[in-house]
């Protein structure tokens, strides 16, 4: 079931699952396609991510309940299914600061890190926390790694890291505490491109080693 | 032409921010305290939008090279009188000093700050390292054109004491419950409320980090969401942080309580070692403490 609760006084958070699912996702994205489609009065912009869907709403033109209202209507009438796009090459040097700790973590040689981060495609959950930082899941289990216990200050653009069951792309230098294990010279923020950012949740990407 | 002959401790330039971005991870941005720059603008007879410098703890010192009239509101510049319009001569400096108390100051200049648009706003974001003119914020050197978007008269009198905010703390913080309210002990948000908490030095457009000595609020975790600014977030040591108009757009950590938008500039204003004490509402208290502030600009004083 959705659950629609207040972020504040100008938005509303619509919660449609609490773990990292593909079917939660391809829910969350149809809930922001119908609403673009057809806006209920006062929704000003939205934001997605993994199971949730920020919805900001100008409270001179409407209020949380009416919109609330508008969200709730179309529970159980969005077509939840992901369109199965093209799957983006990530071209990436696997030499990150963090490949032979998260080799000895997983007690795989770094060659079986590369092998088993390289060897799958992957879904966009989420863009967000930094401009242009891509979320994409999932790992398999054997390369979860926790966080960094102390993250980086300083993480250079076009990091990949690793975190959990989650793999990741820097797009501008930022701190960060996933542990880093490539990088890509692949742009994924200029704000003077339209978008601004090279992806949006629902794509699909694979990292291809560089020879 | 205005020259930058002393930038000050974090001068940025900032207009109303990139409000519908935030799917690109980008932050709203804009001036952290907006009712200020707001009220900044009106006085010199701006548009709303028009872009102005924020000062951040100590302001900088400007050089005119044409006849300008200024104005200085939000946290105190002893360099001149603050909340009215300032004639500055061609040629003349102007010094803002040691902000206090507060933290922020604005400087609204007739005709706005005209650097070039980027993803539809004027204002620095630090994040990314873009807009703001140089992608940084002011060094001594730099060299700023002012616009043509003076729209209205600059006001004769003072901006009227009634409609200023408050310029030092104990900060009394209205707070919306949620949205990961159900992340928390039922007693959580009771117990928040009656915590006086402290601003740590860890501050910034970002966020604010608050101490609360005494109490520990320990939340389950919950899959990244959508962030908005004056969310308070609990992290896993129980820790606060405020988010603040350059917040991430998405983070791990539940939020509690969301600040009302009236009172953003508030915590704008807030300096290490202050007392927030945070106060539950209601939506329609939320929307008459916008309206209020929204109706004050649009008043003849």
């Amino acid at each position: 079931m959705w659950q629609v609760a207040p972020a504040g006084d100008r938005a509303l958070l619509v919660t449609v699952g609490r773990t990292i699912d593909p079917s939660l996702l391809g829910q969350v994205l149809a809930l922001d396609k119908a609403l673009a489609g057809r806006p209920p009065s006062g929704l000003i912009s939205t934001v997605p991510a993994y199971a949730s869907l920020l919805c900001h709403y100008d409270p001179g033109v409407t209020d949380a309940a009416r919109l609330e209202a508008s969200i709730l209507e179309l529970e159980g009438h969005v077509d939840a299914a992901m369109a199965v796009g093209s799957v983006v090459d990530v071209p990436t040097q696997y030499d990150g600061p963090d490949l032979a700790s998260v080799a000895l973590q997983t007690n795989l040689t770094p060659a079986g890190v590369i092998e088993m981060h390289a060897g799958r495609e992957y879904l966009v959950y989420c863009v967000g926390f930094a401009p242009g930082f891509t979320y994409c899941g999932v790992l398999p289990d054997q390369l979860s790694v926790p966080r960094l216990a102390s993250p980086r200050l300083r993480v250079a653009t076009g990091s990949i890291g690793i975190a959990g069951r989650q793999t990741g792309i820097y797009a501008v230098e930022s701190p960060g505490g996933w542990n880093l294990i490539g990088r890509t010279g692949l742009r994924l923020f200029d704000p003077a491109a339209d978008p601004p950012v090279g992806f949006k949740p629902g794509d699909r990407l694979r990292f291809i080693p560089a020879s | 032409m205005i020259e930058v002959v002393e930038a000050g401790h974090w001068t940025t330039v900032q207009d109303r921010g990139r409000p519908s971005l935030e799917r690109f991870g980008i932050p709203p941005g804009g001036a952290a305290d907006w009712y200020a720059a707001a009220v900044a603008n009106r006085i010199v007879g701006n548009p709303q939008g028009a872009a102005l410098l924020e000062c951040t703890a100590s302001g900088p010192t400007l050089r005119f090279d044409a006849d300008a009239v200024v104005a200085l509101t939000g946290g105190h510049s002893p360099g001149a009188a603050n909340w009215q319009p300032i004639g500055i001569a061609r040629g003349a400096s102007l010094t803002i000093g040691t902000i206090a108390p507060g933290l922020r100051s604005y400087i609204a200049v007739r005709g706005g700050i005209d650097v070039p648009l980027v993803l539809g706003s004027r204002s620095f974001c630090q994040r990314g390292t873009f807009g703001g003119g140089f992608g940084r914020p002011l060094q001594r050197g730099d060299r700023l054109e002012v616009g043509r978007l003076g729209e209205y008269e600059p006001l004769a009198a003072p901006w009227p004491e009634s409609h200023r905010l408050p310029a030092r703390g104990p900060w009394e913080v209205h707070v919306i419950p949620g949205p990961q309210l159900d992340a928390f002990a039922e007693d959580a948000l009771q117990r928040l409320t009656t915590t006086a908490c402290r601003v740590t030095p860890a501050i910034d457009r970002m966020g604010l980090r608050l101490a609360t000595p005494g109490l520990r609020l320990q939340p389950q975790e919950i899959v990244t969401v959508p962030m908005t600014a004056g969310a308070i977030q609990v992290t896993p040591s129980g820790g606060l942080i405020v988010l603040h108009v350059d917040h991430q757009s998405t983070g791990g950590y539940p939020v509690i309580a969301t600040v009302i938008s009236a009172d953003l500039p508030l915590l704008a204003q807030a300096r290490p070692g202050d007392t927030v004490r945070f106060r539950s509402v209601d939506q329609a208290e939320a929307v008459r403490a916008w309206r209020r502030l929204t109706g004050w600009l649009e008043l003849d004083p």
